[in-house]
């Protein structure tokens, strides 16, 4: 399984996303801009410039026709993806921290960051997807600020007008985006920040990381705490790999926590967890520092992989990760 | 005696193993179960809608 190294980025990476037919891999760094690549070569196809600070997180709606983004410059970007156009810019009090497209790529959910007096905020904008894409409405949908703990990330879900919020106590919760009512919660979920939520492809269920080292999959409609998976690492990024039974668990101590004789690659790698049996099953190197953010193939044939370092990863599976049955024959559901 | 005491682990780890993916594709079961029937509902509406029209004409 030799890697294909993405050379592009200048500063650490913070989220990369697949499209929906994994041909092409967007990611969002540090250094301001926004790449997208060929997932098969690792050819850049282009690059997305105009935000003036950390883009922080984007999304792509199933047909890649528009790309999202959402940026330190306390900027929502709507993109055209084909030409690398900025269509239109929402400017909000503070930095937007996380974006994602509804299933139906009418809507987009967006947070963004409490900070200087001003509340975290969660908006939902309407996308308007005729004509040359240009023309938005400047104001969201639906608007509200959870109370307590600020959240951190978010995605719909399979119920309709709810969205699953991770937030930065440690707490997830579903929200009716309509009213702003909190539905339900686990305060307890994790004990310490939540930095990554992916959705399984049907919605009803996800995973969350977390600075507390662990992982787990939780129930969308009921909030139940499916499985767990502890590491001994803060976990920055966690994905489902489609069509075998695995998730896939990203992070590593700061540069500033790690002792000199620690800071070994071995701290850096991405960790294969049976999602079933909460065992691990295998480890894949690479990084020179934490592994900020990881993606997974839709069609489960390859994941990538961002690092503090600069660089992605895209990991092609071979044929013996598609054979191997390390636990028998037992038919496990997606 | 070891071997006896190895064979049991096994046999305790590939049933605990069995029920963990029994309870595991149970669940799935009814989460999908329950997305079909919650889409269902609007399947319903949509086909009445349509009826409605038909007679409409």
């Amino acid at each position: 399984m030799r890697p294909i190294l993405l050379q592009g980025h200048e500063r650490s990476l913070t989220q990369i996303k697949y499209n929906r037919d994994g041909d092409l891999l967007f990611s969002c760094s540090k250094d301001h801009v926004i790449n997208v690549w060929y997932t098969h070569n690792g050819e850049r196809l282009g690059t997305y410039d105009g935000h003036n600070g950390t883009v922080w997180t984007v999304d792509v709606d199933s047909e890649s026709m528009y790309m999202v983004s959402g940026s330190a410059d306390n900027q929502l970007r709507l993109w055209n993806v084909a030409t690398g156009k900025c269509l239109y810019t929402w400017e909000f009090p503070t930095a937007v921290k996380r974006v994602a497209f509804s299933e139906d790529d009418k809507q987009v959910v967006c947070i963004t960051e409490q900070r200087m007096g001003f509340q975290c905020t969660i908006r939902v904008f309407n996308i308007n997807r005729t004509g040359d894409g240009t023309k938005q409405s400047k104001e969201p949908a639906h608007m509200f600020s959870p109370v307590g703990s600020k959240a951190t990330v978010c995605a719909f879900t399979s119920q309709p007008g709810i969205i699953f919020t991770g937030h930065e106590s440690g707490k997830v919760a579903l929200f009716n985006y309509k009213t702003g009512e909190e539905v339900d919660s686990n305060e307890r979920a994790h004990g310490d920040v939540v930095t990554d939520l992916q959705m399984s492809p049907d919605k009803t269920y996800c995973i969350t990381s977390s600075k507390d080292k662990s992982a787990r999959i939780h129930d969308t409609k009921t909030l139940d705490v499916i499985k767990t998976f502890t590491t001994e690492t803060p976990l920055n990024s966690a994905a489902i790999a489609p069509n075998k039974p695995y998730v896939l668990l990203g992070g590593g101590q700061e540069a500033m926590s790690v002792t000199t004789t620690s800071l070994r690659q071995g701290k850096f790698e991405t960790r294969f967890w049976h999602k079933v049996f909460e065992e691990e099953v295998g480890r894949v190197k690479g990084h020179f520092g934490p592994i900020n953010t990881i993606a997974v193939h839709p069609k489960g044939i390859s994941y990538a992989s961002g690092g503090e370092d600069g660089f992605v990863r895209v990991h092609h599976f071979d044929e013996s990760y598609f054979k191997t049955q390390p636990y028998g024959d037992l038919q496990i559901e997606d | 005696e070891d071997q006896r005491e190895s064979e049991n682990v096994n046999t305790e780890l590939l049933a605990l193993r069995r029920r963990l993916v029994d309870e595991w594709n149970a669940w799935r079961a009814r989460s999908t179960k329950e997305l079909a029937e919650d889409g269902g509902h609007d399947h319903v509406k949509e086909k009445q809608s349509e009826e409605d029209k038909e007679e409409i004409e």
